[in-house]
């Protein structure tokens, strides 16, 4: 299977006034085409900081990370944000849509932001596939939570879903996803999360507390303290699934 | 295409409007004084040249040399001459004085005279003077000789035929001292009247018009070349009372504009802050979502460029519409329409939108581009202030470099600066002390509020000298503009003198005085009048000493007064209630003659010798309407010699005909008749007045703005602190209080901090800008914080007044 995302040997620190601070501390990975991971872990543990990296919102302080054939952690702000704006979809526990778009106009952003021009049938196909097709006009704010987090999951689908291939080659990223939702209405959205993911053959990480939502994933990493604590990760010829050391 | 979308929908959140709105006003405001100063300048210049009725005029007590004139010639300027005296006219048994005034065929240059060929006809507009053999008369001597149109009368040795009634010449306010009513002749006629003899008291004029270079490089020439008693006369000498109150008008519409203008572009600046505050988890959003820092930056900056163009063009327009009322105001005071404005105001009004947009609104957004995305995942959606440097260096540089542009003056822009910097410097001390003084020892809300000042105390050191500056350009220009303005009615107070009586001798003195008051017109005193020459200083005839002044060349008005005359002050040596003899010189005579205290003036009065010291050096304000004289002596000292009266008095114009009762009943008394003019100086003045108003208006409303901008730009945390107080038990009264307390706190010491300045910028003005005497103002020291109290303290009250309101859960909600 080919690999989408590797990460190896990656470290990260922030300075503070009391000094540097570690948040993630030699961890190594890799994930394959449509494969799903869950990123379990107490709070502060790093898990976020992870995904993020991961997803080339910011570059680690050491190590490397590889998204599809791109080296992310070689490129600069304005190369990653071009890398991202192909291959990654976001979803976030604060839904982060923009209140003064409407629905359609939400899940279209990304694809505006990339410039392309279908944006429109696009954006109305993906909110028809999360029964949103009677709310496109709607702002945010006239939408429930958990309507608000399936405009959310349109957008990130429709940020890596939307071009003519068999598997995409998109990942997606959720944080905490049901996270500002009560439980039925969460489980609602991971059930329509899997769905997708299936449909689209999408590579698929997400933070989570909840330990039945990890399950559901083909694979999973507990964090600790910014390292690796437990993994289900396979082995692979570099190691990288092992506790991070 | 999703900028303006953005830009539309984002409207709503009221931070865009507030920006355009200080953008609208800031173009406005400079289109306005621009536009309005371009037409103003060149009617000025029109209006000028019109009053001269050339475009230069050289002034003589003597001919000119041929060899000058021939010159002008050659250098292809036109010319025109006309030459003016005072005569005795007579038609039959009826005589008259009058001011002859005789011009050449080409007169005038610029300009038109008004004249009447029937006494009930209409005036009609003509470019030059009588033909030969013809006079022009002024309407009121015709009752005087008992004469009508067509009718012949006398002058010198020669008749002249009445043709014309005349109404209006261009520069007849040249001279404002020309004595009675005026008859106009053919130079060509002068010399049939043999009135013009050597040693006659005679006026000439030789006028210029033609290519302006040409024009100037003949007067650079020619000023070397002129004697003491000759004089260049240009445009601002055509009418110098109005030119100055302009001149003042002009200095105070830029230095307002352009405070205005940087009132306004702080509040672009906090606005914009806050904007890009608000925005920072929409651009972490479409960043993670592959947006990078170009496309953040076109995005932001292509809403930024619509709305400022949007808003140029919105003040563009109001500034034109604004600038043709404001000249349509001042119609009456232009001869001609004034012409249209030229390209340069527009010009002004698209770079003050440029500069506050690049200065203030840019750099925010700059910084927006610049979040890191991962504050999607951390949900910290401060916007770490690295970059806010860049605001404060860009924003203040081109607001700076705009305003030395628009006051064209180094020197106020180096005060603003210096004044900015001071009141940051400031604002950064009282705001240390206030949150580091013991009354966060009183508690409950004096806690909170100080604890809040603590928390923000960067930010608030901006704020403090964001409102400390609009508090202080808004109480000074205030009470720059009442000081200017009562300076000017001063000048010309509702009932100012607008009559003099010249020549009247002792025997006339008691009943004009009572036939003046039985008239119960208001005089000046009767201030006696003896006429000599200043023959010897110190000794040595004044015609071998090095300083030559026109005061040499011809009779001085001497006086005398017991008492200081008002618009007089003494500044040095005593007045008469120390010493009983001796003559008090005017300061600017003294200098220009080298007269020193204690010199012993010689003076020529009718053939006879008399001598005094100075023993006073007086100052003397010539904008008043009133004799003035520049020497004057001590009561009695000049009983030996025959003396005349002067006065002035305010004639109501329906009164005007009284004029002609006074001369026929004093004919040896001259009459000067200045109420057109005064008339025109004051409709002048009182539309420059309103101009500055309607600009001191919108600088106000910019300090508004900024008041509104800086409360709202700490908004959000201050509603999130004020809802978790809530939340915890916090009462909304004490709630409340703290929140007064808070702003109340901010207002004080920016009013405080806006007083100091205030004062310190009012004794620059009036000593660089307005040339008027600069006091202290101690209304200023209590108006200032008050003012910041109350407006502050509202506004910001009000603009948090939903966290003491509503449910604290519906404001956090609200903030999310």
């Amino acid at each position: 299977m080919s690999i989408i995302l590797k990460a190896k040997n990656i470290s990260h620190q922030v300075a503070t006034s009391d000094g540097p601070l570690t948040l993630l501390n030699n961890i190594s990975l890799q994930l394959a085409l449509g494969e799903s991971l869950a990123i379990t872990g107490p709070s502060g543990s790093g898990k976020s900081t992870l995904l993020g990296l991961l997803a080339g919102l910011d570059r680690p302080s050491d190590g490397k990370i590889w998204l599809g054939n791109n080296e992310i952690t070689a490129m600069g702000e304005e190369q990653r944000a071009a890398v991202r704006a192909r291959h990654v979809g976001f979803v976030f526990q604060t839904f982060q849509l923009l209140p003064g778009l409407t629905a359609k106009e939400n899940v279209m952003l990304p694809s505006e932001l990339r410039g392309e021009r279908k944006a429109a049938k696009q954006a109305e196909a993906f909110l028809d596939r999360v029964g949103l097709s009677h709310r496109l006009a709607h702002y945010p704010r006239q939408l429930s939570g958990g309507e608000q987090q399936r405009v959310a999951l349109a957008r990130a689908f429709c940020s890596i879903g939307n071009r003519d291939e068999t598997h995409s080659s998109g990942v997606l990223f959720a944080d905490e996803p049901t996270g500002s939702l009560d439980a039925h209405t969460g489980e609602k959205i991971i059930d329509l999360l899997f769905k997708l993911n299936a449909e689209t053959s999408t590579t698929l990480i997400l933070v989570t507390h909840e330990q039945r939502l990890a399950q559901r994933c083909s694979l999973h990493l507990q964090m600790l303290a910014g390292t690796i604590a437990v993994d289900s990760l396979p082995d692979g010829d570099d190691n990288y699934s092992a506790v991070s050391v | 295409m999703l900028s303006l979308r953005l830009l539309s929908r984002d409207w709503r959140g009221g931070e865009l409007a507030l920006i355009a709105t200080a953008l609208i006003l800031a173009v406005t405001c400079v289109t306005v004084i621009a536009h309005f100063s371009d037409r103003l300048t060149r009617a000025m210049q029109l209006q000028s040249q019109s009053f001269l009725a050339a475009e230069r005029v050289v002034s003589s007590s003597q001919l000119l040399p041929q060899v000058l004139l021939q010159e002008a010639k050659q250098r292809g300027l036109e010319q025109a001459q006309s030459t003016s005296f005072a005569s005795m006219l007579s038609a039959g048994d009826q005589f008259q004085f009058a001011s002859v005034r005789a011009v050449s065929n080409e007169y005038p240059l610029l300009g038109e005279l008004e004249i009447r060929r029937s006494t009930a006809g209409a005036s009609t507009k003509v470019q030059h003077g009588p033909k030969p053999g013809n006079v022009w008369l002024e309407a009121r001597l015709l009752p005087l000789l008992k004469i009508q149109l067509g009718d012949k009368l006398q002058l010198g040795n020669a008749t002249f035929t009445i043709s014309a009634i005349v109404d209006q010449e261009p520069d007849r306010s040249d001279n404002l001292f020309s004595m009675g009513p005026r008859l106009m002749m053919h130079i060509g006629d002068l010399a049939s009247t043999q009135i013009v003899q050597p040693g006659s008291r005679i006026q000439y004029r030789y006028l210029f018009a033609g290519d302006d270079r040409a024009l100037d490089e003949y007067i650079r020439w020619l000023k070397p070349q002129l004697s003491a008693h000759q004089k260049v006369l240009d445009l601002r000498d055509g009418q110098p009372r109005v030119a100055s109150a302009l001149d003042r008008a002009e200095g105070f519409l830029y230095l307002a504009g352009s405070l205005a203008v940087l009132l306004a572009s702080v509040a672009v600046g906090l606005t914009a802050r806050r904007y890009s505050l608000r925005h920072t988890r929409y651009v972490a959003v479409m960043k993670s979502l592959g947006a990078g820092r170009k496309k953040i930056f076109q995005i932001y900056c292509g809403q930024m460029a619509t709305l400022a163009a949007i808003a140029t063009l919105i003040g563009l327009l109001l500034g034109s519409l604004i600038q043709v009322y404001a000249v349509m105001l001042m119609r009456d005071f232009f001869p001609v329409s004034p012409p249209p404005s030229s390209l340069l105001p527009t010009l002004t009004g698209i770079a003050t939108g440029c500069a506050c947009t690049l200065g203030f609104a840019l750099p925010p957004l700059f910084r927006l581009a610049h979040t890191n995305p991962m504050q999607t995942l951390n949900r910290d959606w401060s916007n770490p202030d690295r970059r806010e440097w860049l605001g404060l260096i860009v924003g203040p540089s081109s607001m700076l470099l705009l305003i030395w542009w628009l006051s064209g003056s180094l020197a106020t822009t180096a005060a603003l600066l210096a004044g900015l910097g001071l009141l940051i410097v400031g604002s950064a001390l009282i705001n240390r002390l206030l949150v580091h003084s013991k009354l966060a020892n009183l508690g409950g809300s004096w806690r909170i509020a100080l604890g809040s000042l603590q928390r923000r105390a960067a930010f608030n050191t901006l704020l403090i000298a964001a409102f400390g500056t609009a508090l202080l350009t808004m109480l000074a220009m205030t009470f720059a503009r009442t000081a200017l303005i009562d300076e000017w009615q001063m000048q010309v107070p509702e009932q100012a003198p607008n009559h003099f009586l010249l020549n009247i001798t002792s025997e006339k003195l008691e009943p004009l005085r009572t036939l003046l008051e039985k008239k119960q017109l208001a005089t000046s005193d009767f201030y006696p009048m003896v006429r000599g020459r200043l023959s010897a200083v110190n000794g040595t005839p004044v015609r071998e000493r090095p300083q030559r002044a026109n005061a040499l060349n011809r009779e001085l008005n001497l006086s005398w007064s017991s008492t200081l005359p008002d618009g007089n002050r003494l500044l040095s040596g005593s007045w008469w209630d120390q010493i009983d003899k001796g003559v008090s010189v005017e300061v600017e005579l003294a200098a220009r003659l080298g007269l020193e205290l204690n010199d012993q003036l010689r003076f020529s009065i009718g053939g006879l010798e008399f001598e005094a010291p100075i023993t006073s050096l007086r100052s003397l304000d010539w904008n008043n309407i009133r004799p003035n004289f520049y020497m004057l002596f001590a009561p009695g000292s000049l009983k030996n010699f025959p003396a005349t009266y002067i006065t002035s008095f305010y004639l109501p114009p329906e009164q005007k005909l009284f004029v002609n009762q006074l001369v026929r009943s004093y004919p040896d008394v001259s009459i000067i008749e200045l109420d057109k003019i005064i008339q025109r100086i004051r409709d002048t003045i009182n539309q420059v007045s309103i101009a500055i108003e309607t600009v001191l208006a919108l600088m106000l409303v910019a300090g508004v703005l900024i008041l509104v901008a800086g409360v709202r730009a700490s908004i959000d945390e201050r509603l999130q602190e004020a809802a978790i107080i809530r939340t915890l038990g916090g009462n909304k009264r004490l709630l409340l209080q703290s929140l007064v307390l808070e702003f109340g706190l901010l207002g004080a010491v920016a009013g405080l901090l806006g007083a100091a300045g205030s004062e310190i910028t009012l004794a620059i003005l009036s000593a660089k800008v307005f040339n008027l005497p600069f006091s202290m103002h101690s209304a200023l020291w209590l108006t200032g914080p008050l003012l910041g109290i109350l407006l502050v303290g509202t506004a910001g009250t009000l603009s948090c007044r939903s966290a003491v309101s509503q449910p604290p859960l519906k404001v956090l909600r609200g903030l999310s």
